[in-house]
């Protein structure tokens, strides 16, 4: 029966052809946009998690405002304890994120002021890297490192001073100077045009906030482990009026759009298997069609209605597998090369307005997905046959014989 | 050799209504192929149906073939009925008990000559081995040594029905029915072929049922039924 079946496939062989070719089109596409779509996300979260959210965060209780919280904890110590002994930990620091105002010679603009821990900053995010000039912030004296377009906006350079003005959450207001120290340049203007980094230590004297923070950052060894460091932290911190938080509900964004593109890709993939249904559909029909006698003489012999049924659908089963081999094959050749190579993002420019985003894409594979995409097209190749395939078995063999 | 009783029809009908409404199958008369016939065959037989077109021959051997079901009457098979098998009692039947050859494109296609021979002996689950031998077998006892690796589009017709033959005898079945196998043929590729079947109904005694409405091929026969309007004449 196999040997038959594999035949009656090259019966008509630019038929399966086309068929093995847009079932292995279909998935190759599918993989393909499967691991844009990933990759992008995977990016974007790399990038958002890696720069400035963190993956995880401990805020106060009350806090509303997740990315600027407006209440504030102390007792460092004591979390310092809990903090280091946790093993999905990989680095952490206390911040003070606030919104303020900073003045140059020119003019004022007001930005999201972060108090950073200058040594353990560049273990938690990737800021640091995205250096300029000068310097990164070196100690805890009054230095500040901001963005070069905030720089430039305020006409001032390397060197100088600015006044810095911020509000502290009970209210009252602190200001003092600090040295701009270095510039850095991350590529979107979300971050060069508004974000500056002062020490900790000194914005909490500007402040009067000493031995407080409003934003505890964590990078974990394992991303993939976010919940799990997420419920241990929790239950480490309990009793405390402290809540722990994973990048997803800081940064809501992200998250809407990763829903937003998983919908697109949803619907796209929708489509193509209706495509590669309906092509395996319409080579199924067909050359049963043009067979009709076959059978009959089949089932004159003696086949069963089963074996009709079997042989039409282990047919499309070859039709199925091989479309998909050969896809998957296609597939990985594609997202191979793409990964070496890169692929230029015009959607890259786009997201750098909020992020510093890379233009060019090297693709990675996402093998759960893929193989679930694999797996539907194969079982959709064996569903669409299963309509055919029983009107076939269903047929008398003296209809089946007149035909012709 | 012959005598023991092997087919038996009793008050066989066939009427082919149109296929319409129901509301109109009970008025519409329908065409009656074959009327209330009874007849017997015995083994060892070579009996041809005879008749003009439209007669009823290629329903009587559908009929017999199990391949159509009578509108009324029996048909027994060494005194058991069949005409109340389900499909697949009835396949099952078929592939050990009949043969088949048609008046053309018997084989299929995609397989080579003796692939088409091992069919009956593969759906009956014969090892590989011995489903070739005996397709081997079957090809010389037809006059093909030799051709068993070719596909059916590089043979001559006469050679097509010859592996039908082949095909219908391979699994040693007690009846081959032939609905008009030599129409196809020229006169004297046809006479091979009745030389040929006659020869394996001699030498092995395999029971042939065939349906022709030429003379030359009739007159081979050793009892011809004549049908005339789906009745004996
Ligand atoms: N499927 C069918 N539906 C309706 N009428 C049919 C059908 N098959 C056969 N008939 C009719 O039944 C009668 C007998 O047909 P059958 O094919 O058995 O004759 P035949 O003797 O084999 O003729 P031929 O020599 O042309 O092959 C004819 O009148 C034919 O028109
Ligand atoms: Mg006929």
């Amino acid at each position: 029966m196999l040997l038959l079946a594999w035949r009656n496939l090259w019966r008509n062989a630019r038929r399966s052809l086309l068929t093995l070719a847009s079932i292995a089109c279909g998935v190759a596409a599918i993989m393909f946009g499967q691991s844009m779509i990933k990759t992008i996300q995977w990016q974007l979260i790399e990038k958002a998690t890696g720069i400035i959210t963190g993956h995880l965060r401990v805020q106060n209780k009350e806090v509303k405002e997740l990315k600027f919280p407006e209440k504030n904890y102390g007792d460092l110590p004591k979390l310092e304890k809990i903090l280091a002994g946790d093993p999905d930990i990989e680095a952490y620091e206390h911040r003070i994120l606030l919104t303020g105002l900073v003045s140059g010679k020119n003019d004022s603009n007001g930005v999201l002021l972060c108090g950073v821990e200058p040594k353990r900053d560049p273990k938690v995010t990737t800021m640091s890297t995205y250096l300029a000039q000068g310097s990164w912030l070196k100690g805890d004296g009054k230095e500040i490192v901001m963005g070069d377009q905030l720089a430039d906006a305020l006409g001032a350079k390397l060197g100088e001073s600015i006044v810095v003005l911020a509000q502290a959450s009970d209210g009252s207001m602190g200001a003092d100077n600090y040295k701009i120290v270095g510039l850095f340049h991350a590529g979107s203007q979300t971050f060069d045009k508004a974000i500056a980094f002062v020490p900790l230590a000194a914005f909490q004297e500007t402040l009067a906030m000493e031995g407080r923070a409003n934003d505890l950052v964590i990078k974990l060894r394992d991303p993939e482990r976010l919940e799990e460091a997420r419920s241990r932290l929790s239950a480490a911190l309990a009793g405390e009026p402290l809540k722990v938080l994973t990048w997803r509900e800081v940064d809501e964004e992200i998250t809407g759009v990763q829903a937003y593109q998983n919908a697109i890709l949803k619907i796209v993939l929708g489509i193509v298997f209706l495509i590669v249904a309906l092509g395996i559909l319409n080579t199924v029909f067909m050359s049963l069609f043009e067979r009709v006698r076959e059978f009959g003489i089949l089932k004159a012999m003696g086949a069963r209605p089963s074996f009709v049924l079997r042989l039409v659908l282990v047919e499309s089963c070859m039709l199925g597998g091989l479309g998909g081999g050969l896809g998957v094959l296609t597939g990985v050749g594609l997202i191979a090369y793409y990964r070496q190579e890169g692929l230029p993002l015009p959607i890259g420019e786009a997201m750098s307005q909020f992020l510093p985003f890379d233009t060019i894409l090297h693709l990675r594979f996402d093998w759960p997905t893929h193989q679930t995409a694999i797996a539907a097209v194969v079982v959709t190749s064996l569903l669409a046959a299963l309509p055919p395939a029983l009107r076939a078995a269903k047929l008398k063999p003296v209809d089946c014989l007149r035909h012709r | 050799m012959s005598g023991e009783t092997l087919i038996e029809l009793k008050q066989v009908s066939k009427v082919y209504r149109p296929k319409v409404k129901a509301a109109f199958s009970d008025a519409a008369p329908g065409v009656i192929a074959i009327e209330k016939l009874d007849l017997a065959f015995s083994k060892g037989e070579f009996s041809a149906i005879a008749g003009p077109s439209g007669s009823g021959k290629s329903t009587l051997l559908n009929l017999i073939g199990t391949i159509d079901a009578p509108t009324d009457g029996t048909i027994a098979f060494r005194g058991k009925t069949v005409t109340n098998l389900d499909e697949n009692a009835l396949a099952d039947f078929r592939l050990h008990q009949l043969g088949f050859v048609f008046q053309a494109y018997n084989l299929i296609p995609v397989l080579t000559a003796a692939e088409n021979v091992e069919y009956p002996l593969a759906l009956q689950g014969v090892s590989r081995a011995e489903r070739r031998a005996r397709a081997i077998e079957a090809l010389s006892w037809v006059g093909l040594d030799g051709l068993a690796d070719r596909r059916p589009d590089l043979l001559s017709g006469g050679q097509q029905q010859r592996v039908a033959v082949a095909r219908a005898i391979v699994h040693r079945p007690a009846v081959v029915l032939a609905d008009e196998p030599t129409a196809n043929l020229d006169s004297k590729t046809a006479a091979s072929l009745l030389d040929m079947m006659l020869d394996l109904n001699k030498k092995h005694g395999i029971t042939f049922i065939f349906s022709s409405h030429d003379p030359t091929v009739l007159s081979r026969a050793r009892r011809v039924i004549h049908l005339q309007d789906g009745r004996l004449q």
